[in-house]
């Protein structure tokens, strides 16, 4: 049993391997696609995550005033 | 007019005792020299450096680190060397802003004498062909001056923040950035004999960072000096 | 001081903000080679700097005005600007270098303008160790002001001067990136453009203004015990 699933394994590896040969030398990854309308997405998030952990940590600093009082 | 008379007194006063001891001086050319022949025997442990094509710019780029450094502690000891009670009686006798301008101006002429002598030194240890030597020997003095001018005011932001070197180094290597990266620009220009009229534009830049920076030093001192 | 617990001007600033998002998104852009869409990034990467901008031409307002008067909140609301400027420092470095990723090819091209900032992150970071250097508080509170002003105009020096002056693939710059002086000139972009510096800028005005009251309410707690 154990033989046969490393065998699959192995044979999976080897098409996954197989299929990225196949490719194109471009390297299309998800950002450069549709008019790499994704950076930008990517950089309305950044921004936002950004704001919203300097959220949290005002939040924490005011907690620690509340506590106090 | 009360302002003058007071300002060359006071920096009659700093030659004099600079003149008496020569502590700074001899201190920062010895520091010079030392600093200089470190990079003349690390260099040499790797022959043929001195035919490589790399070598011009690294010539020039250690000229200004060398100098960069050399400026920080020569300068540093304008304000950090005073005594608590010394400055005190500065205060009863002067106005700020002589103060400051008399150790700018002191600072400026002692830096311009040791980057001449540096650069003789330089030459020395590290010979190279400088296409403009005269256009670059005027570099080096302005880049001297415009050095004394930022590290005077730093210095006296420093000495109030508690005396350590390591935040005069840390305050003004930011604000010297602009600076550095102007002078070796031109200084570049005028070693590969470029026409000077192309560099008047930095040059010009120079000036005005220096004025701004007198200007600036001028208004704010007397703020840091009241206390 | 009245005008920091006025309502209406941070209601302007997410009314701006939110159209920018929307209309960043929506509007028509120029086709230009290489950038493609990632020209929206207009709309969101450069009000990150225009908002720092406008957070540290604040800091120096309140430097100046502590000099004047010696109050010390206003010492405060300095501190509170210049910490507020960093973090829209951050957000405009990463998203410029994720920007810059994909389309110069590399997160950090030593373009003059990425060298001027860091320079410039590596002034603000001397300011807070100096604040941290001294102890005693009026001490700090002058030194750190007069270091401030002292830097500013360094900075401005560096960061609108100098990138002009050399090759730059930021706009502006003497070589210039041919394909993206294109945008000057295009108005719609503009009406976008615009509003988004003016609301980002009100916005980290926002932030400051409500790290400062925390800290003023700290500041006050401390003098009491």
């Amino acid at each position: 049993m154990k033989k046969l699933i490393t065998l699959i394994v192995l044979m999976l590896s080897f098409v996954a391997v197989n299929a990225q040969g196949s490719k194109t030398v471009e390297m299309a990854d998800v950002l450069r696609s549709s008019g790499k309308i994704y950076v930008v997405v990517a950089t309305i998030a950044i921004v936002f995550v950004g704001l919203a952990i300097y959220l949290f940590t005002i939040d924490r600093r005011l907690k620690k005033i509340e506590k106090e009082n | 007019m009360k302002l003058a008379g007071q300002t060359i007194e006071l920096l009659k006063k700093e030659i004099i005792l600079e003149w008496r001891s020569k502590y700074a001086f001899n201190g920062i050319l010895l520091y010079i020299v030392s600093t200089v022949f470190v990079c003349y025997i690390s260099f040499n442990l790797n022959p043929g450096f001195k035919q490589s094509a790399g070598y011009p710019i690294v010539w020039n780029i250690l000229f200004w680190i060398i100098m960069l450094f050399a400026s920080v502690n020569a300068v540093a000891k304008s304000f950090l060397q005073e005594n608590k009670a010394r400055l005190l009686y500065y205060y009863t006798i002067a106005h700020p802003q002589a103060i400051i301008l008399s150790k700018t101006i002191y600072n400026t002429l002692l830096m311009s004498l040791l980057s001449v002598l540096a650069l003789v030194v330089y030459l020395l240890f590290f010979p190279n062909k400088v296409d403009d030597l005269l256009y670059y020997f005027i570099v080096v003095l302005l880049g001297s001056v415009s050095f004394s001018t930022v590290f005077t005011m730093i210095s006296a932001i420093a000495s109030k923040a508690g005396n350590n070197g390591t935040l005069m180094a840390i305050l003004s290597f930011p604000v010297v950035i602009p600076v550095i990266l102007i002078l070796v620009k031109v200084s570049k220009a005028a070693m590969d004999g470029i026409d000077r009229s192309l560099s008047l534009n930095n040059i010009g830049t120079l000036l005005a960072i220096n004025v701004i920076v007198i200007a600036s030093s001028l208004i704010l001192f007397p703020f840091l000096w009241r206390d | 001081m009245k005008f920091i617990y006025k309502t209406w001007w941070k209601v302007l600033a997410v009314v701006l903000v939110f159209y920018t998002l929307i209309s960043g998104m929506l509007f028509q852009v120029p086709r230009l080679d290489i950038l493609h869409e990632t020209i929206r990034n207009l709309y969101f990467h450069v009000p990150m700097w225009m908002a720092m901008l406008t957070a540290l031409v604040t800091s120096v307002f309140f430097s100046v005005l502590y000099l004047r008067t010696g109050k010390e909140e206003h010492d405060l609301a300095a501190v509170e600007c210049v910490n507020t400027g960093m973090i829209f420092y951050g957000l405009g470095l990463i998203t410029g270098m994720l920007w810059a990723k994909y389309t110069w090819g590399e997160f950090w091209s030593g373009d003059p303008k990425q060298n001027s900032a860091a320079i410039a992150f590596l002034l603000y970071c001397a300011y807070l160790v100096l604040r941290n250097s001294i102890d005693e508080e009026q001490t700090r509170a002058k030194i750190s002001a007069i270091y401030n002003i002292f830097a500013f105009p360094i900075m401005i020096v560096l960061l609108f001067v100098l990138p002009r002056m050399t090759d730059s693939l930021h706009p502006g710059g003497a070589g210039g990136n041919p394909g993206f002086n294109k945008y000057d000139l295009d108005s719609h972009m503009r009406l976008v453009l615009y509003p988004a510096f003016i609301g980002w800028s009100l916005l980290s005005l926002w932030i400051a203004t409500i790290r400062y009251r925390i800290r003023l309410i700290e500041h006050k707690k401390n003098a009491i015990n």
